[in-house]
């Protein structure tokens, strides 16, 4: 081999050089167009970016006050059981929604550079994962709230499988922004059906009801039926994986939630990213003459 | 005839008696020793830009469909037949390493597409195109502004565009800043900049990069006279240390006092390609004819 390369590299060795080169560019690109995500987003308030940690605990907050007294009677922890689902769900929320306009809005950029497709969706997705880690600190204070005021202890160590998900939950993410954010190159009124379609899975995903409370003296198909649905959602395995983390670990000292549920969030995660980013590299080279 | 050394043929173009002449003297820029047409014994500058047969097909619907309602109801209607636009034709041709070349044309005769398939943004639908060497694009200025970010912060984000890493362009960051000459508004969002200042930025950083090559779309009447002389100099600075330049401009002066050669596109074709002073003629003699 050496012999036949000589002094001049294979064209091997250039691709790979030139592959290199060209990820070190775009997560370069990646990393500002994050930081400016970041910064950007609350720019024009005096706090700032405490607005990250206030906001779900202002959303909280509120669902806290409307749903408590229909479902959180005799559970003294039940804004964990609030706050674990809305955060994890407006991580999810943010990195689609954001992601979906990316590539078309950032024409200017593709238009005029040679850039890589995948920068837009992927920092978006970035960003949204950091602001859930903002989240989490909000988290982290009404679970001091909730051990003074009400007495239960709720730290565990299982706070830590926290880090197990957050990956398995990026590419569920990816992969959906990956699909969504195609679609929208071709098809602009895919916003209004997602944004509609978000409403429903909100509502479709157990975050403020509780499944057992909602159950309850139904008859047996409506009660597979919706149950189905549950199972099919991918949201709700992950919703209900974090809640295994901070909810159900209160006086449980299991630090491994499920093994199963473990594979089975991986298993979406991989499944979607796999579906998408497919989507997505056949038809990326197309974007720059439909955007 | 004078035989220079220097790499620099700038200033010394409009002052060229004839066409032919002046074709002699920038073959001989790079070469000590050419006092004729022989060019295979002395090292010749190599090509850096090869374009080879290129057209460009461009597909699109009779009005645009970018919506599921539209292209349901013409699926249905069975309306969805595509219609193929030739916006370039067989162009064939080639630059050499600190050669300038200028793109003429009227508008929508396909010389941005050309150039924006030089960046490597579109690729051709028949032909090839090489280009050796880094390629900074000068399209648009500020096209790639993020209006809600501070102008530092677009630096960055636009400076890793253009390759560079973060520390690298700590570095630059300082002249990039001198050259646009906005020291005191690199906090401000850029939403709160004149179309001068933001020009000016994006001049300042496209510039300040040490491309091979460097594409320019009609970006050369950018900012007050005193910045547009900046970047005149700038161009010049840089035409010396060896960039190779590919503008496209309608500014015929400008294109004969910058550039050795001229690809003349209409409609998309290639009507002439070759030294500056002949192509231009040519189209100043259709644009003549044109208004007759």
């Amino acid at each position: 081999m050496e012999k036949i390369n000589g002094s001049n590299p294979s064209p091997f060795k250039e691709w790979m050089q030139r592959k290199k080169e060209s990820i070190r560019k775009n997560t370069n690109i990646v990393r500002e167009l994050v930081k400016k995500n970041i910064k950007v987003q609350y720019r024009n308030s005096i706090i700032g970016a405490l607005w990250t940690i206030l906001n779900p605990l202002l959303n909280m907050l509120v669902m806290y006050f409307v749903f408590s007294g229909l479902f959180g009677k005799d559970d003294k922890t039940y804004a964990l059981y609030l706050l674990c689902a809305q955060i994890t769900f407006t991580a999810m929320r943010t990195a689609t929604t954001q992601s979906l306009p990316s590539i078309v809005r950032n024409r200017g950029l593709l238009t005029k550079n040679k850039i890589s497709e995948y920068v837009f969706p992927i920092s978006c997705n970035i960003s949204a994962i950091i602001n859930f880690l903002f989240s989490f600190v909000a988290l982290l204070g009404v679970m001091v709230w909730v051990t003074f005021s009400q007495g239960v202890q709720v730290f565990s160590w299982s706070i830590l499988m926290t880090l197990i998900m957050l990956p398995a939950l990026f590419l569920f993410n990816l992969g959906m922004s990956f699909i969504l954010t195609t679609m929208y190159v071709y098809f602009r009124d895919i916003m209004h059906f997602y944004n509609v379609f978000l409403t429903l899975w909100t509502y479709l995903t157990p975050m403020f009801y509780k499944p057992d409370t909602l159950l309850k003296g139904m008859g047996p198909v409506a009660k597979w039926l919706i149950e189905f649905t549950f199972e099919i959602n991918p949201m709700y395995h992950f919703v209900e994986y974090f809640r295994d983390i901070i909810y159900r670990s209160v006086g449980n000292p299991v630090l491994f939630p499920d093994v199963g549920r473990t594979l089975g969030i991986y298993g979406i995660g991989i499944l979607f990213f796999g579906i998408g980013i497919l989507i997505f590299s056949l038809t990326r080279k197309k974007f720059i003459y439909n955007i | 005839m004078e035989i220079k050394n220097e790499n620099n043929q700038a200033p010394e173009v409009e002052q060229m008696p004839s066409a032919p002449e002046a074709e002699k003297a920038f073959e001989t820029t790079d070469a000590t020793t050419a006092q004729d047409e022989v060019k295979e014994q002395i090292p010749e500058p190599e090509t850096i830009i090869e374009v080879k047969n290129v057209s460009m097909d461009f597909y699109s619907r009779d009005e645009k469909v970018d919506n599921l309602k539209e292209f349901f109801i013409r699926l249905i209607r069975g309306k969805l037949e595509k219609k193929k636009t030739r916006i370039l034709n067989n162009i064939s041709f080639s630059v050499k390493k600190g050669e300038s070349i200028a793109l003429i044309g009227h508008n929508g005769a396909g010389k941005s597409t050309l150039l924006k398939m030089l960046t490597g943004i579109y690729s051709p639908t028949e032909g090839t195109i090489k280009v050796k060497g880094k390629v900074a694009p000068l399209l648009n200025l500020g096209a790639g502004f993020d209006h809600e970010a501070s102008a530092k912060e677009n630096v960055y984000l636009n400076g890793a565009i253009l390759g560079y890493s973060r520390k690298e362009l700590a570095k630059k960051y300082d002249e990039i800043v001198d050259f646009a000459e906005l020291h005191d508004h690199m906090h401000i969002p850029i939403k709160n900049f004149s179309s001068g200042m933001v020009a000016r930025l994006g001049f300042a950083i496209a510039i300040d990069v040490d491309p091979d090559i460097l594409l320019v779309d009609e970006i050369l009447s950018v900012g007050d006279e005193n910045f547009r002389r900046k970047c005149a100099n700038k161009i010049d600075e840089l035409r010396k240390k060896g960039v190779t330049f590919v503008i496209v401009s309608h500014n015929i002066g400008q294109v004969k006092s910058l550039c050795q050669k001229a690809v003349w596109i209409e409609n998309s074709e290639l009507m002439a390609y070759g030294e500056v002073n002949e192509v231009c003629e040519k189209y100043q003699k259709y644009c003549e004819s044109l208004k007759h």
